[in-house]
């Protein structure tokens, strides 16, 4: 471990007065961050029930609260949510007090979660055809069998979302409400800094190259407000308000933002070129597995949450959602918050898990 | 440098030492003889040596941070110090030099090397410009920062000042379609130097008789297709779920909720024809 040096001594006199507390406020902050490093991520019980090459379907255990209302809970259309490929979905339930899982649960909602795994060299043919069709599709069809039921509720998070607005339009008949957060529809709006910067890239030298590590991403994503997201928030640990426990809720979204798992090398080019490229979604000329994606073929009560100060998904990538899809029950809102703070912030847990479960129950 | 935010195994201790020492750093512009809250009482302001120290500490680092775009880390050209071998791209390192390979492929390497240590020279411009406008607009703001007794929270402030500053100068460059472009070009020309030297491994492992990246590729696709098959042969094995109800599955006109949060906006459109 390298030592932390600072080198005070130009601060003299006067100038250098608060030096002394600050030295004792970067030790105390340092050593209460090294106790926080091995804080846990995820906390409701889950148990794998299908899967498909690294995909994992798993199934949310009912909490001990919840399942006193068992009969109602199996008999409740179930509730999938297919988390993006480029971030790991624990985020959903991180923490008890920070969980959408738990709160879903809590409800008494039977909750699924896609986890895609960490794809390898055997997976970089992997395309969007195959995430869409065979291992979003196979989860699909796996619950909705298992279940015995026809359909399910649909919640997509992020790029998670754009891959639950295609199932959905290809198979509507399987999902019977759709739910989406942070989800890109245009992906060519001014502010989407993101897509200025992909857009000559050479999607062809993207998928001969292989892979793309999840450092490569984390990095990509960073690079968007360098200061802000690598410097800014770790000196703002100095302003010394902080206790062990908001350290600890800190370090565990510290640990998220940076465990990105591998991109497969196809699939990735595809969503590259296709999506902030060519802005197919929204062209309406996106095709997957042969077949048209067409938003207007989505005609099931949809609720849109998005960031307001989202520096990933700008707002109007997602709001313009509204004016592409057949539903006429759409409901589009835009939270006070950024990006991860939709997953994760302490306004994202109050907020997301209320309006989503007030959403469906006025669509049994 | 031990990278905090690369290593496999994120370490928050570690990337939290590294920005605390560079506020450190930053703490000793401020205290440059009349710059602002933490400088010495009663010196003339000196603007220009604060802008300088300012500037110069941030073109570094950004130079440190992100000298190769998001995408792709630096391919290192020669004479940079790291040398053709540790032209490491973020896709992992580069198998074998440049001087492996066939004359004829060695020189598109070599050709790709200079590029790349082009576009890193013309990327290099942009941080300074962003470094000097960040420092420009931090001594313009600060004015009303500074003055009174030095105090923690008045450096504090300064640092938000700054940062905010800072990001606002990189905001602006960073959007401009020229960078745009050099970003994009930065990292074809990282992933096609990949490609090159991947293809002069593909020639050597054959030589030796071992089975290549593309062979393998090769294997997996067809194993990918029979997976594929075996899926569907199971899948119209298994029992059908039960056809939807019509009355909810896919339905498009659901019924209206009772109540709506304040700030939603709510459609209730005509249902548009399908195109």
């Amino acid at each position: 471990m390298r030592p932390f040096s600072a080198d005070a001594s130009f601060l003299a006199g006067a100038a250098g007065a608060f030096v002394p507390e600050l030295t004792l406020r970067v030790a105390d902050t340092l050593a209460r961050l090294r106790q926080a490093r091995d804080v846990t991520v995820g906390c409701s019980a889950k148990r794998a029930v299908w899967s498909f090459g690294k995909t994992t379907l798993y199934e949310y255990l009912p909490l001990r609260e919840a399942a006193r209302d068992a009969p109602q809970r199996s008999a409740a259309r179930p509730l999938l949510i297919c988390f993006a490929l480029v971030n790991r979905p624990y985020v959903l339930d991180l923490q008890p007090d920070r969980s959408l899982v738990r709160r879903l649960l809590d409800a008494g909602l039977s909750v699924y979660l896609i986890d895609w795994g960490d794809p390898d060299d055997a997976d970089r043919c992997l395309d969007l055809e195959d995430y869409v069709e065979r291992h979003l599709g196979g989860c699909v069809r796996h619950i909705l069998v298992s279940r015995g039921t026809s359909s399910l509720d649909l919640l997509g998070v992020c790029q998670g979302g754009v891959l639950s607005l295609c199932y959905t339009a290809l198979h509507r008949r399987e999902v019977a409400n759709l739910v989406t957060l942070t989800t890109p529809v245009d992906f060519h709006t001014p502010d989407n800094l993101l897509s200025k910067w992909v857009r000559e890239l050479d999607t062809e030298l993207l998928r001969q190259s292989g892979n793309v590590p999840g450092e490569a991403l984390n990095r990509l994503f960073l690079a968007l407000m360098p200061l802000r997201l690598t410097q800014q928030k770790y000196v703002r640990l100095l302003a010394g308000n902080s206790d062990q426990r908001a350290l600890e809720d800190f370090v565990r979204m510290e640990r998220w933002i940076f465990d990105s798992p591998p991109q497969a090398a196809v699939a990735l080019a595809e969503f590259v070129r296709w999506f902030y490229q060519e802005n197919r979604l929204i062209r309406g000329t996106l095709r997957i597995g042969g077949k048209r994606v067409d938003l207007a073929a989505i005609v099931q009560p949809v609720l849109n949450l998005y960031a307001l100060g989202d520096h990933i998904v700008p707002p109007g990538a997602s709001a313009a959602m509204e004016r592409c899809l057949g539903s006429r029950d759409y409901t589009g809102c835009g939270i006070d918050t950024g990006h991860i703070g939709m997953y994760a912030s302490r306004k994202g847990a109050d907020e997301i898990p209320s309006r989503i479960l007030s959403w469906l129950r006025e669509r049994p | 440098m031990q990278n905090p935010f690369m290593s496999a195994a994120f370490k928050p201790d570690l990337a939290f030492t590294g920005a605390a020492e560079r506020f450190f750093e930053l703490l000793k512009s401020f205290s440059l003889p009349g710059a602002g809250a933490a400088g010495a009482a009663g010196a003339a302001p000196d603007w220009s040596a604060l802008a300088g120290s300012l500037a110069g500490q941030f073109e570094q680092w950004l130079k440190s941070s992100q000298s190769a775009g998001p995408w792709f880390t630096a391919a290192s050209a020669p004479g940079s110090g790291a040398g053709f071998g540790a032209a490491a791209s973020s896709f992992g390192p580069l198998p074998l030099g440049a001087g492996a390979a066939p004359q004829q492929d060695a020189q598109r390497s070599w050709d790709l090397v200079a590029r790349l240590a082009q576009l890193q020279a013309q990327l290099a411009s942009y941080w300074s410009e962003i470094a000097h406008d960040a420092a420009q607009r931090f001594v313009t703001r600060m004015g009303a920062a500074a003055g009174g007794a030095p105090t923690l929270d008045g450096a504090l402030k300064l640092y938000e000042l700054w940062v905010n500053c800072a990001e606002e100068s990189y905001a602006a460059t960073v959007r401009k379609e020229e960078f745009c472009r050099l970003q994009a070009q930065l990292a074809n020309a990282s992933a096609a130097l990949l490609v090159e030297q991947r293809r002069h491994a593909e020639s050597l492992v054959r030589a030796f008789g071992l089975p290549s990246r593309n062979e393998v590729d090769a294997l997996y696709a067809q194993l990918k297709e029979l997976r594929t098959q075996l899926a569907e042969l199971t899948e119209a094995r298994r029992p059908k779920p039960p056809q939807p109800d019509r009355a909810t599955a896919g339905r498009g006109a659901g019924k209206r909720p009772a109540s709506a949060p304040a700030r939603d906006r709510r459609s209730r459109r005509a249902r548009k024809p399908r195109a």
